[in-house]
């Protein structure tokens, strides 16, 4: 009876130390806490009571078995002093688990040497059989093979060296530590120093005990390696933060407006820039649709480009534009570019918009422009004055010897007054050149035949030519001029200035017996066609200088001219997007070149 | 009878000049550039000599220079439509700088001037 009544109080006992040893252990997710906890547990004399408790855990990696804990002491000598002390101490079971000195904390020589050992997870060897079927292994090397304790091992060649080694006993219990499938390690208990028989109740205690610690052991490293996996998490998220403003600072940080529109056109990203341009607080624009924005850029509409954008998959730039927005124009001017945003795997994210306010280079232009234009002013200026001051002198000269001969001897020379007529006359003709070079107005412009008018121009110029006995000839081998209508589109009384101009150049340049050709062919340049026209003479221009000059206003060789004549032909065939050139040498005199693009109904085939 | 030389590119102007100094009694010839201007100077051994500065091929500033290397006594008159002569060292070799007016009572009796210097 009593003896029943022992067994039930030793079996509450033992509950009551594994309810204790789990209360503890759940409130701690340390490892080293939890095993040291596991093997006072088992080492507590009015608990399990085992002299000696060693704890290993699975490396997986490197399949083998680690010596983690082991208390107790090496000695017998040793093991009394410690239990004397603890005795004498009284402490409870829950004092006693939290004694940080015990086998914790504290090195001892026997936990010095498991914590060297290291064993390779052989088959058919005890370690390998007690993590496979999950069952304790109760180990008795003094037993002989014969005896009927069947469950007990008898046989030290299945159990691994360095565990011989080790316990140095031949009675010791092994106890799996598995946490539903997983293998966690195992525990090693013995009673080397007062001998207590390890019973089938200690087996089940300790499988119960080796469970919870199993099952604890791998939640804490569970816990372990999240917490690891999150802390490498929030390194990255860091290091993802760091891009994130490296990123966003570049973005602030260039004198641009920028946005990103994702394909259904929220915006998904702005700089300051931008959202100062929309008049808004970047938190405000980022995330909404930019089709409640009603944004013109110029007099295109910001959704349909960027819809097209998306569709062509391209880059479209709308240069020198003003904004509309929500009815309001910007007073600023801007070159707006759409490109489309690609990710890393080439797909396409949406369209990136980069704005960036030339206001100030345009204005810049402008007034370097018009400083140029009054630079050219001022030049052209001194010219004309230097041009109108020599005939002012002659008329001013020949009126002053008109009236002295008159007083002096009753005189009256009619050349005089016929120089006084002919230099007012050519004073008129070059204020006529300069209102027309000067005059920014822009002739009527209609397709018209430029065959007619070069047969026009021709006929007037024969006329002159013929007084100085110079021939004037077409030499068009396509005959385009006699037998084809050329038609180009611009101005025919502008246009027939031009080409008087050039013949009559090519007379004043011709001695006598000289001959001008005008020569004409349909080019394809650029493709675009165009009507080349080749008026030559015969003289040479030997000075570069004036080659370089030609086109320059009152820059002339010529006694008689204007020094406008040829500028004004220049400025003539660019207003009409042609092109004038100049050729001179010895073998085939001078010749002047005028290309026109043809008017675009022109059926003329080259 | 003093000869003068008048080396003017404009013809009216050379003209005009010509004829009011044959009507001062000089015995008048005229170029109408520098390069011909140069060579009358070297032929006809003139007195004095009228030079525009704006001319095609040589211009008054290189005729003057050729002409100074050569004889650093003749009286030269260097005029122009405007002011160019302080703009130019070269010109400082002239004996005589002239604005072109259509009044040229100046011009005439700077010519005579020059001459009776020059015995």
């Amino acid at each position: 009876m009593d003896s029943t009544i022992k067994k039930y109080e030793d079996l509450l006992r033992r509950y009551n130390i594994l309810n204790s040893i789990s209360k503890i252990v759940a409130s701690t997710r340390e490892l080293n806490k939890i095993l040291g906890i596991t093997l006072r547990g088992v080492t507590f004399g009015n608990g399990f009571g085992f002299n000696r408790a060693m704890l290993f855990l699975i490396d997986e990696r490197a399949n083998t078995l680690k010596g983690r804990l082991a208390i107790g002491t090496e000695t017998a000598e040793e093991a009394w002093k410690v239990w004397a002390d603890i005795l004498q101490k009284n402490y409870s079971l829950e004092e006693f688990l939290s004694l940080e000195k015990f086998g914790n904390g504290e090195p001892s020589s026997f936990n010095q040497k498991i914590l060297d050992i290291s064993i390779p997870i052989k088959k058919d060897f005890i370690i390998e059989q007690c993590l496979d079927d999950g069952n304790p292994k109760n180990v008795d090397l003094t037993l002989n093979n014969i005896t009927d304790e069947d469950f007990m091992i008898k046989d030290a060649s299945v159990i691994e060296k360095e565990i011989l080694d080790l316990v140095n006993h031949p009675r010791f219990c092994m106890i799996p530590l598995i946490c539903r499938t997983k293998k966690v390690g195992i525990i090693i208990v013995d009673n080397k120093y007062n001998n207590r028989e390890i019973t089938r109740e200690d087996c089940v205690f300790l499988m119960m005990l080796g469970q919870f610690a199993a099952s604890s052991i791998r939640n804490t490293m569970i816990y372990d390696e999240l917490k690891e996996s999150l802390n490498k998490l929030a390194n990255v998220n860091y290091q993802i933060k760091l891009l994130k403003e490296y990123n966003e600072n570049i973005l602030e940080s260039i004198p641009l407006n920028v946005f990103v529109v994702d394909r259904d056109f929220y915006l998904t990203a702005c700089n300051n820039n931008f959202s100062n341009l929309m008049g808004m607080q970047k938190f405000e624009i980022i995330g909404r649709n930019i089709r409640s924005y009603d944004i013109k850029i110029g007099e295109y509409d910001l959704i349909e480009e960027v819809e097209n954008v998306l569709k062509n998959k391209d880059i479209r730039v709308f240069r020198n534009i003003r904004i509309k927005m929500l009815g309001k124009v910007s007073e600023s001017v801007f070159d707006f570019t759409l490109v489309i945003l690609k990710n890393s795997k080439e797909n396409i994210d949406g369209v990136i918009g980069i704005i960036e306010d030339i206001t100030k280079t345009v204005n810049l232009e402008k007034s370097l422009e018009e400083a140029k234009r009054f630079s050219e002013l001022g030049k052209l200026s001194a010219a004309i004055a230097h041009e109108i001051k020599n005939p002012l002198i002659s008329i001013g000269g020949y009126a002053n010897r008109i009236k002295r001969k008159y007083f002096q001897n009753n005189e009256f020379d009619i050349n005089n007054i016929e120089t006084v007529i002919s230099e007012i006359y050519r004073l008129e003709k070059i204020l006529n050149d300069i209102l027309y070079y000067g005059s920014g107005k822009k002739a009527v412009y209609e397709n018209m035949n430029l065959s007619l008018l070069l047969k026009d121009c021709i006929k007037l110029a024969h006329i002159s030519a013929e007084i100085n006995n110079i021939s004037i000839t077409l030499v068009s081998e396509q005959n385009y001029i006699e037998n084809t209508d050329i038609i180009v589109y611009g101005s025919y009384n502008s246009l027939k200035q031009a080409f008087i101009n050039l013949l009559n150049n090519a007379i004043e340049a011709s001695i006598s017996r000289q001959k001008i050709s005008v020569d004409s062919r349909i080019i394809d340049e650029n493709s675009k066609k165009w009507v080349e026209i080749k008026i030559n003479n015969e003289a040479f221009i030997q000075n570069d200088k004036d080659i370089i000059n030609i086109f320059t206003p009152f820059y002339t060789t010529k006694i008689h001219g204007t020094g406008l004549g040829l500028p004004i032909t220049k400025k003539i065939i660019e207003e009409h997007s042609g092109v004038i050139s100049v050729e001179s040498n010895f073998e085939k005199g001078t010749t002047f070149s005028v290309k026109l693009p043809l008017a675009e109904n022109n059926n003329i085939n080259t | 009878m003093k000869k003068i030389l008048v080396v003017e590119d404009e013809k009216t102007i050379r003209s005009l000049y010509k004829e009011e100094l044959i009507d001062e009694g000089y015995e008048v010839i005229t170029a109408e550039d520098g390069a011909v201007g140069y060579e009358l100077f070297k032929k006809e051994n003139p007195d004095l000599i009228t030079i525009d500065l704006k001319m095609p091929n040589m211009n008054g500033i290189e005729l003057l220079d050729k002409i100074r290397k050569e004889d650093k006594d003749i009286p030269i008159i260097i005029y122009s439509a405007y002011n160019e002569f302080t703009q130019n060292f070269s010109t400082w070799a002239a004996s005589e700088y002239l604005v072109k007016s259509s009044d040229l009572t100046e011009f005439k009796s700077k010519v005579k001037e020059l001459l009776s210097s020059r015995i």
